[in-house]
């Protein structure tokens, strides 16, 4: 039942937003498309080259290097950091006044924001910082943890893992708390043990949740700018030279906009495919 | 089995605090001679922050973040309220367009979108500008998302009634479902907070000029500000964590409810 004074009213409560959706949203998405297709340069005007962008990506060796290292950074950041917060996750949802205490601790480093975390861990992985203290305990020698083209990007992403499983773990015990109770005490008058009580119960349990975990969790490593400007500015040697870092140092230093375009779409529909590839594989099971 | 867990759980807890605990030694240095951030030698934290504020761009950016993102977080507020109420509640034409293309945006990543929005910024003459900095980012299609499915709740009759009694539409939206919706917005000024307070990458390209920047551009350039002096670094960093982790404290609640939305409701 539309009726004239809610049409009105839902226009006018919806107008600004609509018109900022396509200002800075629709429009830009069109807008980089057809840039993808230009050599605009920032100065000067943009000319059609047509599909000459995407043929110079594939020959250039910083985006494969880079695509590379976007690869490598989202799998070995997303996998040990969900099992991790899983881990933590599953014991710290169970009732008890520690459990509270530690519930709430998780949250510190989760709320922490990454521009002053990414300056401790400089700290932490500096010449005569934590971590060699931490190794020189075990009898290793020092490293040059963020100027090594070896160890940088596993810097980074054992900071990462550190930085997101805060978050994960209070997802994840949110999601297990809403958990029916009745499904356990079931299992535990069935004999089931701890083991076999997560496999077959928790983990489809939390179906949903997993879900959200992981989407969220690829999709903000494969557009992880913050940690590689910070803590290495992408080096040594291009070694922690992520994609988002690569379009954008193509963007605005060198300001070769039209091949930065054609790289975000590249790194656009990659994220797509992945999301939907991850929908599918843990939607398979819903009956 | 139970002292095994309660081992397991303070142990990795305790590791996931360690950095934090680092950060805090580190930043109460007298000077940067012990960067192990394991002992504390004395906490000269007030001191730190004393030099920070009395010279130097700290408070400059300090004083930035805030406009920024209490900014940004009302009128994200404002906006995604009228409008997310209406997607739930009311017809008009156009809505289902509408929802698309908030929902469409949800699957965009900002590294597409950024080189095109710094065009257009640059058009309007808002480059180095405060609008230029929080215009492109005020209004987010989370926002939008949560209030509408927070709103999907408001009973109809509710609104039926408010209707017969002859109350106008725009006073419905203002007297009755701004207040039910008010758990929704709180969290929704808390995560648009807590987001745009991270946020480095737009200052990052809009804003070139010293007296713009936000807590995280200020951060990034700091080593050149002060010189490599890692505790009064890291006392900046500190400063920098401190108000997300008050707003949590506070909202601890909404924290939890903005985290859990995507995963738990539908």
């Amino acid at each position: 039942m539309r009726t004239r004074p809610q049409a009105t009213a839902g226009v006018a409560l919806t107008l600004p937003v609509a018109v900022f959706f396509v200002v800075f949203w629709l429009v830009p998405f069109l807008a980089a498309i057809y840039l993808s297709f230009t050599d605009y340069e920032m100065a000067g005007t943009p000319n059609w080259i047509g599909l000459a962008n995407y043929e110079r990506m594939f020959a250039d060796p910083g985006f494969l290097n880079s695509a590379w290292i976007t690869v490598v950074y989202t799998v070995c950041t997303v996998v040990p950091t969900i099992v991790l917060a899983l881990l933590v996750a599953v014991p710290l949802s169970k009732p008890g006044r520690l459990n509270r205490w530690l519930r709430a601790l998780v949250m510190i480093p989760a709320v922490m924001p990454l521009a002053a975390t990414s300056m401790v861990w400089v700290i932490i992985y500096s010449d005569r910082g934590l971590a060699n203290t931490l190794l020189g305990l075990v009898g290793v020698e020092p490293q040059s943890w963020l100027t090594s083209s070896d160890l940088a990007i596993w810097a980074l992403v054992v900071m990462v893992v550190w930085k997101s499983m805060g978050l994960f773990v209070i997802i994840l015990t949110a999601g297990l708390q809403a958990l029916p109770g009745e499904v356990y005490e079931a299992a535990a008058i069935d004999g089931s043990g701890a083991v076999t009580t997560f496999t077959r119960i928790t983990i489809p349990l939390l179906r949903r949740t997993l879900l959200f975990v992981l989407v969220i969790s690829v999709a903000g490593s494969m557009q992880a700018f913050v940690p590689a400007f910070l803590l290495t500015g992408g080096g040594p040697a291009d070694a922690t030279q992520v994609l988002p870092y690569y379009i954008w140092a193509n963007a605005f230093p060198y300001e070769h906009m039209g091949y930065a375009a054609a790289m975000g779409m590249v790194l656009l529909v990659a994220m797509v495919i992945v999301s939907a590839l991850q929908f599918g594989f843990l939607k398979g099971g819903d009956e | 089995m139970r002292i095994l867990r309660a081992a397991w759980l303070i142990a990795a807890v305790g590791t996931m605090l360690l950095p934090v605990y680092v950060m805090l030694v580190v930043a109460s240095a007298p000077d940067d001679t012990d960067l192990r951030g394991l002992v504390f030698n004395g906490f000269h934290l007030p001191d730190n922050i004393g030099v920070l504020f009395g010279e130097g761009n700290l408070p400059i950016y300090l004083r930035n973040s805030l406009i920024l993102c209490v900014g940004t977080g009302l009128l994200d507020v404002i906006f995604s309220a009228a409008a997310g109420y209406a997607m739930a509640q009311l017809s008009f034409p156009g809505r289902r367009v509408l929802f698309a293309l908030v929902v469409g945006t949800l699957a965009l990543t900002p590294m597409v979108l950024v080189i095109p929005v710094f065009l257009i910024v640059k058009e309007f003459g808002w480059v180095n500008t405060f609008q230029g900095m929080m215009v492109p980012g005020m209004i987010s299609a989370f926002g939008v998302f949560l209030v509408r499915q927070f709103a999907l709740g408001i009973p109809k009759e509710l609104l039926l009634a408010a209707r017969v009694d002859g109350a106008g539409e725009f006073r419905i939206f203002a007297r009755i479902a701004v207040p039910l919706l008010k758990p929704a917005l709180i969290t929704l000024f808390l995560v648009h907070f807590l987001a745009q307070w991270d946020n480095l990458l737009w200052p990052l390209i809009v804003a070139n000029e010293q007296e713009l920047w936000p807590l995280p551009v200020g951060l990034a350039n700091f080593q050149s500000e002060v010189g490599v002096t890692y505790h009064l670094t890291t006392t900046a960093a500190l400063v920098t964590a401190v108000p997300p982790f008050i707003l949590m404290v506070a909202l601890q609640r909404y924290y939890v409810a903005g985290l859990t939305f995507g995963g738990l409701k539908r």
